[in-house]
């Protein structure tokens, strides 16, 4: 994904979020209410104070005086609320509709291919989803109750200064215009060390985070002063691109103060020759001031939030990057899967990683009828994981053909498939959730009898019954559960699926004998009436299976039915059979 | 210790940077000062009641003059401001992240890693942030206590009574300040929690794939968000609120001036010049105490920050997130420290007397546990599922804080398992072991200078040289985020041979042939035996270990069920004989089938 440094104009903005808005009109109808409210009352006062100064010079009436007075402190009191209230719908809008946009970013990484999440690491992803979305959330609120008030405010007050004074109104307008050029112009100059800065942040974090997930291997192999080494060339980087950036940003404010006093000297300028001229009253001058200092502010909210738009800048255009990533594995169109035990035929797949000339898989066939289990077996890397991540279509085969149930694979829906393809890894992934959102994946629509009973199958009723809030106790990322009951968790997500082809992978691995056999029995049943695989190291594992794939470097060294395969005194897998048992003899 | 306590720390730290920043906002003040009072002098001017007499033209160049000098001022705020705070950043980071690895390995962090990210990443930031800001408020003070002179010496009268809705809105800002830290606390939580959501998930992606899950957990995702937007709206909002009372504040001393001023304009005693000053100065007096209240605010909040940031340390002194020690900002970075093992660092005798952990909120754990590892033995753990295997060692190592027990190496007991047990003495391969986003080279020697043969030696000894010569870049090949382009058996390996490289007295392991396949697990098995002098403990079901075991430790429910050989267990111990069948009936089932 080249990232070129391409100016994002406003629409852009403005085309992502619109889709967010749309569903809260009113809101945004209301916030923009607020903000003209909390405009008008601004573009007043200075009106108000001209006229008080004019007045009490002419030596006009106390009374008088006294109700400009508060009128000036009424439209101030008004502008206030105004702005409580702008800022309450701003922020509620902007954070409502990020978090739409947030959902949505996360459930599409979600859907993209595995090759891209071996590619990037969660802290990277907490940088985007995170960071970058929050920059957005920021910008629009600051945007739309700084910004676009400020431009309306710069607005109001040309139009009024070319009533006092079309020159006066054109020195301010190209002052003003002069002003945003610059401004502008330096903010481009700043994006990419922004983004720089940015980046480094986000390897900086992402080593951390990667690091504190590893701390006992780190500590218990003396390895922390090497980390730290690491730290500190992160830290470091981060450092000098943000210290960069910082300065770069730093010559907007520069620019945006010493343009604010060159348009006061104008205003004087022009205040002195119109007094002098008699052409306008001591108010007037004092209006102009005050105008181009209101004008002022303004510039200055808009370049302070330039930085954040600046975040957001580059947020957003790695945002929309992401959403321009799409899996390379499409939907099929096919027919849903049969019910019932799922019939399996590979004839020919091949497949190899992205840019990798290396086969992984080659012309692997094999067939399971409904109901047979097939047990899997091989060196590590010789290509057994492969295989369920292609059945599972978590990747696609390059050449051959699979049919599942009959159809061919890359024809079948995905959501059809994953509902009736069962997979689990010997690495159980929990979350920071309650027992009950583990196991269903947050699926609501489980009843909760129906998960006790299959915890009461698997042997884990007694493990639940010992949790303070039983479904509702939260785990903290497996902390306090051991190996064993967290493979046993991962089967009864499968179990709560009743899907119509089991894959396991490695799933009797790291457990001890005892629960290796409540496994094993768990296993049985759950297999029981479905079509299985089992990716197996242990010989134990697969003594129940019907057929038996014994691979070698991605391709089938042997394959048959397990009995015959016993029967033939030279078949490797008898070899390994022997092995198991010399091992035993030793 | 309290919050300014670390403060005045993190000042001291950098106190350079930190003054000089001070000096560059004061003058900044000072420069601030000057555009008013010459606005004033030109408005009295023109209307003719200034008594100066050099030009107009001459008070309008002076204001250009500042101005850019002003503007010289800020590049050099940015860059000390700048390195101020990423100096002290690095310095907390540095001092968190060495005490994390220092304390107990395997104990919770509070929370989940991504949790700790957004405190080392963005509590560090503006807790530094909230502390450079003093100056601003410096600077501010300063120009106040000018301006308010200045105004003085115009009309006291006026100056005193602007200050009063002034000082009331100080008092409100001190009110109103536990409440900031409560709204900011809770934004602060949601934020980290929807974090952490991130990472998890993330790490979990194929398990979500695969379960076709997508749509709830983004759905569970979306929960957390709401908690959070509410949480923002409601700190934000309040913030706002605060602010306009400020604003309101500037506003009303105006309307005080108006209401005041209009006569004293009308008899002349009180100019339209010194109007716009009084105007002029007020908005930056609001700003001043507008700091002021946000000032407490930003101090609270700093406290929060400090106190979650404390959270990822617990036990240990809150002075060491403080401690002084090189960022490495510009010198070349550290060596890492090469071990040589020393002659007292050679096993003769471990003895382990009493050990004991309980799990917190549990009874789980592991109690009174006794054992006695003599050089060159190989002891194996055995027991049940949750039967503390694990736990002991990780308690032995110190990744675990022992509760009760002595550990003793050659007789003298060690202090501090955690420091001690790392090479050259011992060296360890955790059940799961974690590799990072690296070459495989550095995954393995992880900044230990062996020798290329000693590199692999210990590939071999892993049985991982036939993969290392597969892989089209050797050692060289990155593994990926917690090397995820490696398979589990590989990675298991890998992690074996980072523990072999550093050749320690004692090699701990977890259940090391638990992804292998049986080929790869007995090739292993055997060379590990052949190296005869190392001492090793390890956890493990598998026949080939327990057969070769000079002692085999059966655990049960946490304390230890027998010790012994084999042979003289299947005699004597019911669960021995039990696990042993467990081990067995592969064996049985193959014959039936014959």
């Amino acid at each position: 994904m080249p990232t070129q440094p391409v100016k994002i104009p406003v629409q852009k903005y403005y085309k992502l979020l619109a889709t967010y808005l749309r569903p809260h009109r009113r809101q945004v109808l209301l916030l923009a209410g607020c903000i003209f409210g909390s405009i008008g009352s601004q573009l007043a006062n200075p009106q108000i104070m001209r006229f008080f100064l004019d007045t009490a010079i002419k030596g006009g009436s106390l009374k008088v005086l006294l109700w400009a007075a508060f009128a000036f402190i009424g439209a101030a009191v008004i502008q206030g609320v105004f702005s409580i209230a702008a800022t309450y719908l701003g922020e509620n809008l902007g954070w409502t509709a990020t978090n739409a946009l947030r959902k949505d970013l996360l459930a599409h990484c979600l859907d993209l291919d595995l090759s891209f999440h071996k590619l990037h690491t969660p802290g990277e992803m907490i940088e985007r989803i995170g960071e970058d979305v929050n920059a957005l959330a920021n910008f629009f609120s600051q945007f739309t109750i700084r910004v676009l008030g400020n431009v309306l405010i710069i607005v109001g007050v040309l139009v009024l200064l070319y009533l006092e004074n079309v020159w006066v109104g054109l020195a301010i307008t190209l002052f003003v215009m002069i002003t945003l050029a610059t401004i502008l112009y330096l903010r481009g100059r700043s994006l990419p060390s922004q983004r720089a800065a940015r980046q480094a942040s986000a390897e900086l974090s992402g080593y951390i985070e990667e690091r504190l997930s590893g701390t006992e291997d780190i500590k218990a192999n003396g390895a922390a002063p090497y980390v730290m080494r690491g730290f500190f060339k992160f830290q470091r980087d981060r450092n000098d691109k943000q210290l960069y950036a910082n300065t770069r940003a730093a010559r907007i404010r520069m620019a945006a103060v010493g343009l604010h006093y060159t348009g006061i000297i104008l205003a004087l300028i022009f205040g002195v020759i119109l007094v002098r001229n008699e052409q306008s009253s001591i108010g007037t001058v004092y209006l102009f001031i005050l105008y181009t200092d209101l004008i002022f502010r303004p510039v200055m909210q808009i370049t302070r939030q330039m930085e954040d738009f600046q975040h957001a800048d580059a947020g957003i255009q790695r945002i929309q990057e992401l959403f321009h990533l799409h899996t390379v594995i499409p939907d099929g169109n096919g027919p849903p899967l049969p019910p019932g035990p799922l019939k399996l035929q590979l004839e020919r797949v091949g497949f190899s990683y992205d840019g990798d000339d290396e086969k992984v898989l080659n012309d692997i066939s094999f067939d399971l009828q409904a109901g047979e289990t097939l047990g899997l077996l091989g060196r590590t890397g010789s290509g057994k994981t492969t295989i369920t991540r292609l059945l599972t279509r978590l990747y696609d085969y390059h050449s051959g053909s699979i049919r599942i149930g009959g159809i061919e694979l890359k024809d079948t829906k995905m959501a059809d498939l994953r509902q009736r393809v069962g997979l689990v890894t010997q690495d159980v992934q929990l979350f920071h959730a309650s027992v009950r959102d583990n196991v269903t994946f947050f699926n609501n629509a489980i009843p909760d009898r129906r998960i006790e009973a299959v915890f009461e199958e698997l042997g884990l009723g007694r493990w639940l019954k010992s949790l303070p809030n039983g479904l509702n106790t939260i785990l903290t990322g497996g902390k306090g559960l051991s190996a064993g009951e967290a493979q046993l968790l991962a089967l009864s997500r499968v179990f709560l699926r009743d899907p119509g082809l089991v894959i396991m992978d490695e799933a009797s691995s790291r457990l001890d004998p005892a629960s290796e056999k409540l496994l094993e029995t768990a296993m049985n049943r759950l297999l029981s009436g479905r079509t299985g695989i089992i990716v197996a190291h242990r010989l134990s594992t697969i003594l129940k299976v019907d057929k038996i794939l014994i691979l070698e470097n991605g391709a089938v060294l042997e394959y048959g039915y397990r009995e015959q395969l016993l029967r033939d005194p030279r078949s490797v897998f008898n070899r390994l059979l022997k092995m198991g048992l010399e091992e035993v003899m030793v | 210790m309290k919050c300014w306590q670390y403060l005045f720390y993190l000042i001291r730290f950098r106190p350079g940077l930190f003054f000089l920043n001070t000096l560059i906002h004061t003058l900044l003040s000072l420069a601030e000062l000057v555009p008013g009072l010459v606005i004033r002098e030109t408005l009295n001017r023109l209307s003719g009641v200034s008594s100066h007499q050099f030009g107009v033209w001459w008070l309008i160049a002076a204001i250009a003059g500042v101005t850019l000098a002003r503007v010289c001022l800020m590049l050099s705020n940015t860059i000390t401001n700048s390195r101020f705070r990423f100096a002290g950043e690095s310095l907390l980071r540095k001092n968190l992240l060495a005490q994390i690895f220092r304390h107990p390995g395997a104990k919770p962090l509070s929370g989940t890693p991504g949790e700790a990210i957004s405190r080392l990443m963005g509590d560090i930031r503006e807790a530094m942030i909230n502390l450079i800001w003093i100056n601003e408020l410096i600077g501010l003070t300063i120009f106040a206590g000018f301006g308010f002179w200045i105004m003085a010496r115009i009309d006291l009268r006026i100056t005193l009574l602007i200050v009063i809705p002034l000082v009331i809105v100080i008092a409100i800002a001190n009110l109103a300040s536990n409440r900031v830290i409560l709204y900011s606390r809770a934004r602060r939580h949601t934020t980290g929690v929807v974090t952490a959501a991130i990472a998890e998930i993330f790490s979990a992606v194929q398990a979500i794939k695969v379960a076709a899950a997508q749509k709830e957990v983004a759905a569970h995702f979306d929960r957390l968000n709401e908690a959070r937007r509410k949480a923002m709206v409601k700190d934000r909002l309040f913030n706002e609120i605060e602010n306009s009372v400020f604003q309101n504040a500037t506003n009303l001393g105006t309307g005080i001036i108006l209401l005041l001023a209009g006569g004293a304009i009308r008899s002349g005693s009180f100019s339209v010049g010194d109007f716009s000053l009084f105007v002029f100065y007020l908005s930056r007096l609001t700003d001043l105490t507008a700091m002021f209240g946000i000032f407490i605010a930003y101090y609270k909040q700093t406290t929060v920050s400090l106190e979650r940031l404390l959270a990822l340390i617990h036990n240990a002194k809150p002075e060491i997130m403080v401690e002084y020690g090189p960022i490495y900002s510009r010198d070349p970075l550290p060596e890492v420290p090469q071990v040589v093992k020393q002659e007292s660092d050679r096993l003769v005798r471990l003895e382990v007397k009493g050990l004991t952990y309980r799990f917190p909120d549990s009874n789980r754990g592991i109690f009174d546990i006794n054992l006695t590892l003599d050089k060159g033995s190989f002891t194996v753990i055995t027991g049940r599922i949750g039967s503390g295997k694990t736990t002991l060692l990780r308690v032995l190592l110190g990744l675990l804080p022992k509760e009760n027990g002595v550990i003793l190496w050659n007789g003298v007991p060690v202090a501090d398992p955690g420091s001690f047990f790392v090479p050259p003495r011992s060296a360890y391969t955790p059940q799961t072991p974690h590799l990072f986003s690296e070459s495989l080279r550095d995954n393995i020697l992880m900044g230990i200078n062996a020798a290329e043969a000693e590199l692999e030696a210990a590939i071999k000894a892993a049985v991982l040289e036939d993969d290392v010569a597969a892989m089209k870049t050797g050692l060289d090949t990155l593994v990926g985020p917690r090397g995820v382009r490696l398979s589990g058996g590989q990675v298991q390996r890998s992690a074996a041979a980072r523990m072999f490289v550093r050749r320690p007295e004692l090699l701990v392991f977890d259940d090391l042939s638990s992804a292998l396949d049986v080929d790869t697990e007995k090739i292993l098995w055997d060379r590990l035996f052949e190296q005869q002098e190392a001492t090793c403990l390890v956890v493990s079901h598998r026949r080939p270990a327990l057969r070769r075991a000079d002692q085999i430790i059966v655990l049960k429910d946490g304390k230890i069920e027998a010790v012994g050989a084999l042979d003289e267990l299947l005699e004597t111990c019911e669960e021995m004989r039990r696990l042993w069948r467990m081990s067995d009936w592969e064996k049985k089932e193959i014959e039936q089938d014959r």
